[in-house]
């Protein structure tokens, strides 16, 4: 076999056919230069698997009680369409808080979604049924 | 949550909101671009998953993710900076470590972050798409649209220059 070079880094990464990775390893076997090339790709994919996760910053954070950016009508209304909007809104939202100053209509999606069916009649076009996807796979170093 | 839930807007922000980020950061070295972009990205998931077809999210996801970083990349004249102010705010406000080892690892991730800023776009990408973000060189391929050999020789090269800057 010639130097595999490039399948070294499919390799580390178990992206190999069962036959290729035997013949990969057959040839490891024998090569020094190889090896030390695959030491240096471990190297490098290593180092940047070490970089940490970020949290995101607050603001742009989608976790639940920050879930919104909040929604901002760029045309305002006439105060009468935004509290009528809110007088709606409350129909269908229940709980959720409403801010509806003079000049802006508010609405955090945050509390529209906490009401799942709130939210469902309001945008049924948001709730496809679809599978949740496999998530989180780790990426860590390799064995 | 049963397999088959539906996936709402949330569910998606909430579970991918932060490797978006990261994708983007790490592509960037930026945290002000990169928590833009999330937000655009989150926004096109928002206004997109009424027409998603179910089939290979991740793919679908992560095609809208990097269409926005492009678009976004198109639109700015700037070069993004190599400054790292989240990482370093993030340790100088941890409790007392030890100095000489946060010294090292600041170092250490700032050189990293470096050479994978000195890559060429498509090898940072796959790069990134690979080693941060977690996907398989299949979704890779369908994320970035090109042969899955294309994939393999980017994540390669991309991992001997780096390996070149950092040792
Ligand atoms: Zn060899």
């Amino acid at each position: 076999m010639m130097h595999p070079s490039e399948l070294l880094s499919a390799l580390l990464d178990g992206e190999l056919s069962e036959r290729e990775r035997t013949q990969v390893n057959e040839h490891l076997a024998t090569c020094s230069a190889c090896e030390d090339e695959l030491n240096g790709l471990h190297f490098a994919r290593a180092a940047v698997r070490s970089l940490p996760l970020l949290e995101l910053p607050a603001g742009s954070r989608p976790a639940e009680e920050e879930l919104g950016d909040v929604v901002h009508m760029t045309r305002r209304p006439p105060v009468w369409i935004a509290a009528a909007a809110a007088a709606i809104l409350a129909l269908f939202v229940g709980m959720a808080t409403i801010l509806a100053p003079p000049t802006t209509l508010e609405v955090r999606l945050d509390q529209l979604s906490d009401q799942y069916g709130a939210r469902a009649s309001l945008e049924p076009a948001m709730t496809p049924r679809t599978p949740m996807p496999v998530l989180e796979r780790v990426a860590g170093p390799i064995e | 949550m049963p397999d088959d839930a539906p996936l709402t807007w949330e569910e998606v922000a909430r579970t991918y909101g932060r490797k978006i980020y990261n994708f983007a950061y790490r592509l960037t070295g930026n945290a002000h671009d990169a928590a833009d972009l999330t937000q655009e990205v989150l926004l096109r998931v928002r206004k997109g998953l009424a027409g998603y077809q179910p089939g290979s999210f991740e793919g679908w996801l992560w095609r809208i993710t990097r269409n926005a970083f492009l678009d976004d990349v198109r639109r700015r004249t700037r070069k993004p900076t190599a400054a790292l102010p989240d990482e370093l705010d993030r340790l100088s406000s941890l409790a007392s470590p030890a100095p000489d080892q946060v010294l090292a690892k600041v170092r250490l991730g700032e050189d990293i972050q470096a050479a994978l800023l000195d890559l060429p776009y498509d090898f940072r990408e796959a790069v990134v798409l690979c080693d941060i973000v977690g996907l398989s060189y299949d979704e890779i391929s369908a994320t970035v649209s090109a042969p899955i050999g294309t994939v393999r020789s980017r994540i390669h090269r991309g991992r001997k220059m780096l390996k070149e800057r950092l040792q």
